[in-house]
């Protein structure tokens, strides 16, 4: 399952969460676009479900191991990477083909983001809410501590605030993170998919 | 002290961040690190604390604003709609900076503590599985190949005007641009590195014996020492809070 073209993969999935993530992370965006590197490690490992969903497991956690560093946040949504790899793995493999269509065909290729999108969005809402509540009391250094402070405002309990800035903020930066994915799966040349898929001596 | 115990201590010391101890406890605790740090790292201390500080320092602003500034109450207040104050929402934030500034600056401490080691002499001395290890190298060396694909596709950008040396709305309109070729020029320096240089160099058999090379042995030396004391101490943090009486 881990032949050198997918650590090479692995490892860059990771490189690119870590760029990308601490970015935003810096800027405050009320998004986190730090699973790009994850759900294109997926795309680019159709349509093996089992070694996408490790490789991009092991991505994520990698990049965890570095961002952690940057962001003292991250190493507790250990969990929630976890549970986007298997979402990624079950359902944006399946949109794997779409993706890659030439030429593009516009209407699956939208539908296949927002429905990967979403659903992702939805489960790792669902996973990170009670990290959000329960480790950190709902004060998070990402943007969405603002969505979180409005819901507080508006008279929310502290857990509702969490869900509902957790069910309107993924969901959003999920369809971004499977659209950016995407187009970078478009952009891959085919050489390199086909190391990847292709049946490479393995290291161990 | 071996890496492996250096990680072991440093994961002690975070865990016992994250499971908020008491005054009493968090006063053990930030003894406890101090103590490791000064020890094990003497004057290379003060750099762990600075880069804490540089964490740090933007998060607790971010959170001030946020929940002194904006919400205006602390979020145990909200929970019990008992009516908050700013000021206990800025002991709220200051006492979770202190614990994110403790965590950030143990993690620090540890990288730190083997600042005389490369980084593939690092991972070489982690017990840890060669594919593990194998995997750690190539982020590592993935990242700065990154960091160089995105110095020339961002000059190359430039030169073609698409992007603009300074901040502008161009930069923004055509960022994503800059992300796809840093990504297709890390992909082809990697595609050639696989294909044509790492083979004609036997780089994965090499690095694979330098790996196994190592000796990584799990626990050895002062390890044997700081650990029975970190975990002694983190049962007392635990527990200081709750005997007693209040603080």
């Amino acid at each position: 399952m881990f032949t050198t073209p997918r650590l090479i993969l692995i490892a860059l999935g990771a490189a690119l969460n870590f760029s990308i993530g601490t970015i935003v992370y810096m800027v405050k965006l009320p998004i986190y676009l730090d699973s790009i590197g994850t759900i294109l490690t997926v795309l680019l490992l159709a349509p093996d479900r089992m070694a996408a969903f490790f490789c991009a497991w092991a991505a994520a956690w990698a990049s965890l191991a570095v961002s952690g560093l940057v962001n003292p946040f991250l190493p507790w949504f250990a969990l929630t990477d976890v549970a986007i790899a298997l979402v990624a793995a079950l359902l944006v493999v399946g949109a794997a083909k779409t993706f890659r269509d030439r030429p593009l065909r516009s209407g699956p290729f939208v539908a296949q983001v927002l429905m990967c999108g979403i659903a992702t969005g939805v489960v790792s809402a669902i996973v990170s809410v009670p990290v959000v509540v329960y480790l950190f009391g709902g004060v998070t250094g990402s943007g969405s501590a603002f969505v979180v402070a409005l819901f507080l405002k508006s008279g929310k309990h502290l857990m509702s605030a969490a869900m509902l800035s957790g069910l309107l903020n993924d969901p959003i930066d999920k369809v971004l993170q499977v659209l950016l994915a995407a187009l970078l799966y478009r952009a891959t040349p085919g050489e390199f998919i086909a190391m990847l898929r292709g049946p490479a001596p393995a290291i161990q | 002290m071996t890496p492996n115990g250096a990680f072991a201590v440093g994961f002690v010391l975070i865990a016992l961040a994250v499971s908020n101890p008491g005054p009493r406890g968090l006063a053990l605790l930030v003894v406890l690190t101090l103590a490791f740090a000064l020890i094990e790292l003497r004057g290379a201390a003060a750099i762990a604390l600075r880069r804490a500080a540089i964490v740090v320092l933007p998060l607790a602003a971010f959170m001030g604003l946020v929940w002194v500034g904006f919400v205006g109450e602390a979020p145990y207040q909200i929970a019990s709609a008992a009516g908050g104050t700013r000021h206990a929402a800025l002991a709220y934030v200051g006492g979770l900076c202190g614990r994110l500034f403790l965590i950030v600056a143990v993690a620090q401490l540890v990288v730190l503590r083997f600042r005389a080691l490369t980084p593939l002499q690092l991972i070489r001395a982690l017990a840890l599985p060669a594919s593990v290890k194998r995997v750690l190298v190539i982020t590592l060396s993935l990242i700065a190949t990154l960091r160089h694909a995105i110095d020339r596709a961002h000059i190359a950008l430039i030169a073609a005007g698409t992007l603009t040396r300074a901040a502008s709305l161009r930069n923004v309109v055509h960022g994503w641009r800059l992300v796809q070729a840093v990504w297709l020029s890390a992909v082809t320096i990697v595609l050639g590195r696989m294909r044509d240089k790492w083979p004609v160099e036997n780089t994965v058999a090499r690095l694979d014996r330098t790996l196994a090379g190592g000796e990584a042995r799990l626990f050895a030396g002062a390890d044997r020492i700081w650990l029975p004391i970190v975990l002694g101490a983190g049962i007392v943090i635990l527990l200081a809070d709750r005997i007693g009486g209040a603080f």
